[in-house]
């Protein structure tokens, strides 16, 4: 009974001490993130982004640490400029180029995550500001807002299965303020068409990019190949 | 019919056998290749224009500089051009022959006047399809096998639709044939023009005119007009980038396109009409 109450007091003060720590949140992230040295998965990409109109696409990914990223599909498709697979564990890896601090708590999808704001420590980082929602019961990263100085802010929300022990979501939503992409009338060449009320095109609009994922295979130690075979 | 076929098979000759006939193809060719060329050099640079204004946000990723954007691309710039080298050829079938002579010794056969301009306006459309048969190999084939294929970025002043390489095949089969239609308007309203006129040159280029004045019209966003475009047969004459929207404005197509089966009959019927009823005093 003593060992029990031993136990469950050692448990509880971890807790708390996990709930009120940004650094051992995501000393215990990071450790979920170096699990993996690799990946490959299918990946269905839908794009709802203002001015271009593309149909949903799918394709396979291939990771490898630190941050070697691919996807590979035959055809055109958008990413932002700052892609959350490829940045985001790099990015919490190397804790000596950031300071972090928990601003408050919010619950995401019914669970409850520290908001972990990252800080650059050196002017040389492009980011600006990394805030981080991190499940405080099951450490993983449900949301993120990143600023940086070149490719603004963008958003990410992050969905977890059955690959949330090697923090791999199953589906990520992108948001990402841009506006409204138009080409002119004669770049066009849409000689017919009635030019449209230019007051708003400067107005920043949201644009939504979803990546699903499925069948990851992971730690397979694929070859470096992969990453520069044609489509 | 027989009678007929003879009179097409004659007209065809006669178009095969004249050289004007053949600075058309000459004309495509040379552009495309002309085209094609540049964008090997500099699209990439051109492209940056486009995209420079989502660059700082988006990596666009793919193959865009493909055959599918140049003929896209080559066919957006031959708008105006492509009518001009229909009517070159179509604009002087009957004018041509009133101002040699030759049209009397075409009268004195037994064939009606209807199936003498029908089998001219005919032998005018089979010089169109091959017209746009050349264009297809130079715009489509030739840059496909110098660019590859891949997705469409088709450019419009909405924005950027992408299409899918697996899905493109039946778009441009059908773009094709809109054009098809819309140079046989083109063709249509020569024969009449050629009929009514009796010098070879004056039809060839009242029809430029019309073009040229129908185009800028289309060009400006004017309100009064605004009011007689949608009656411009220029203005239906680019539906085929209407195949290149998603979602597709079936009824916009279908609509231009019935507009346009409409001018080629009532400019087939108005020249036969004149054709029959014209005292040839030459």
């Amino acid at each position: 009974m003593k060992k029990f109450f031993l136990l469950a007091l050692t448990l509880f003060s971890f807790q708390a001490y996990a709930i009120d720590d940004p650094s051992a949140l995501i000393r215990e992230l990071n450790k979920k993130f170096s699990q993996v040295n690799d990946y490959t998965a299918h990946i269905r990409m839908t794009f709802d982004i203002p001015g271009v109109r593309m149909n949903a696409m799918n394709g396979k990914v291939f990771f490898k640490r630190p941050d070697r990223f691919r996807i590979r599909t035959k055809g055109i498709f958008f990413l932002p400029k700052q892609n959350p697979l490829q940045n985001m564990s790099a990015m919490l890896l190397d804790t000596s180029s950031y300071t972090s601090i928990i601003s408050g708590y919010e619950v995401v999808k019914g669970k409850k995550c520290a908001i972990v704001n990252i800080i650059p420590l050196r002017n040389s980082i492009d980011l600006v500001l990394g805030k981080f929602w991190i499940d405080v019961a099951h450490p993983l990263v449900m949301k993120t807002q990143i600023t940086t100085k070149n490719n603004g802010t963008i958003e990410t929300e992050n969905v977890y299965a059955s690959n949330s022990t090697y923090t791999l979501p199953d589906q990520i939503i992108i948001r990402l303020e841009t506006k409204k992409i138009k080409i002119s009338k004669m770049m066009a060449a849409d000689l017919n068409k009635k030019s449209k009320d230019t007051s708003n095109d400067n107005k920043l609009e949201t644009g939504t990019i979803i990546l699903s994922f499925s069948d990851y295979k992971i730690n397979t130690k694929f070859a470096d190949s992969e990453f520069d075979k044609a489509e | 019919m027989n009678e007929f076929l003879a009179i097409l098979k004659n007209e065809l000759i006669k178009t095969i056998r004249r050289p004007r006939s053949y600075i058309g193809f000459g004309v495509i060719a040379f552009i495309c290749l002309m085209l094609q060329g540049a964008f090997y050099q500099d699209g990439k640079e051109l492209l940056s224009t486009v995209t420079a204004q989502f660059d700082n946000i988006f990596n666009v990723q793919g193959n865009i500089l493909n055959g599918n954007l140049i003929c896209y691309i080559v066919l957006q710039t031959l708008i105006v051009q492509m009518p001009m080298l229909v009517a070159f050829v179509t604009g002087d079938q009957v004018s041509g022959e009133t101002s040699t002579g030759s049209i009397r010794f075409l009268l004195t056969t037994p064939a009606s006047r209807t199936k003498i301009v029908v089998a001219k306006w005919l032998s005018g459309l089979v010089y169109t399809l091959f017209l746009l048969l050349v264009l297809g190999i130079f715009a489509l084939f030739v840059s496909r096998a110098i660019f590859g294929v891949g997705d469409l970025m088709a450019m419009n002043s909405e924005g950027l639709t992408i299409i899918r390489a697996d899905d493109i095949n039946w778009r441009w089969g059908f773009a094709f044939l809109i054009a098809f239609l819309s140079l046989s308007v083109v063709a249509s309203l020569s024969t009449l023009l050629s009929c009514i006129m009796d010098n070879s040159i004056t039809p060839i280029v009242t029809v430029m005119a019309i073009i040229i004045i129908f185009t800028i019209i289309g060009m400006f966003d004017m309100k009064s007009f605004d009011v007689i475009k949608p009656f411009l047969f220029t203005t239906h004459m680019i539906s085929w980038r209407s195949l290149f929207e998603d979602p597709l404005p079936v009824d916009n197509i279908v609509a231009s396109c019935a507009i346009l089966f409409l001018h080629v009959v009532i400019f087939l019927g108005a020249a036969i009409f004149y054709f029959k009823r014209k005292d040839i005093t030459n």
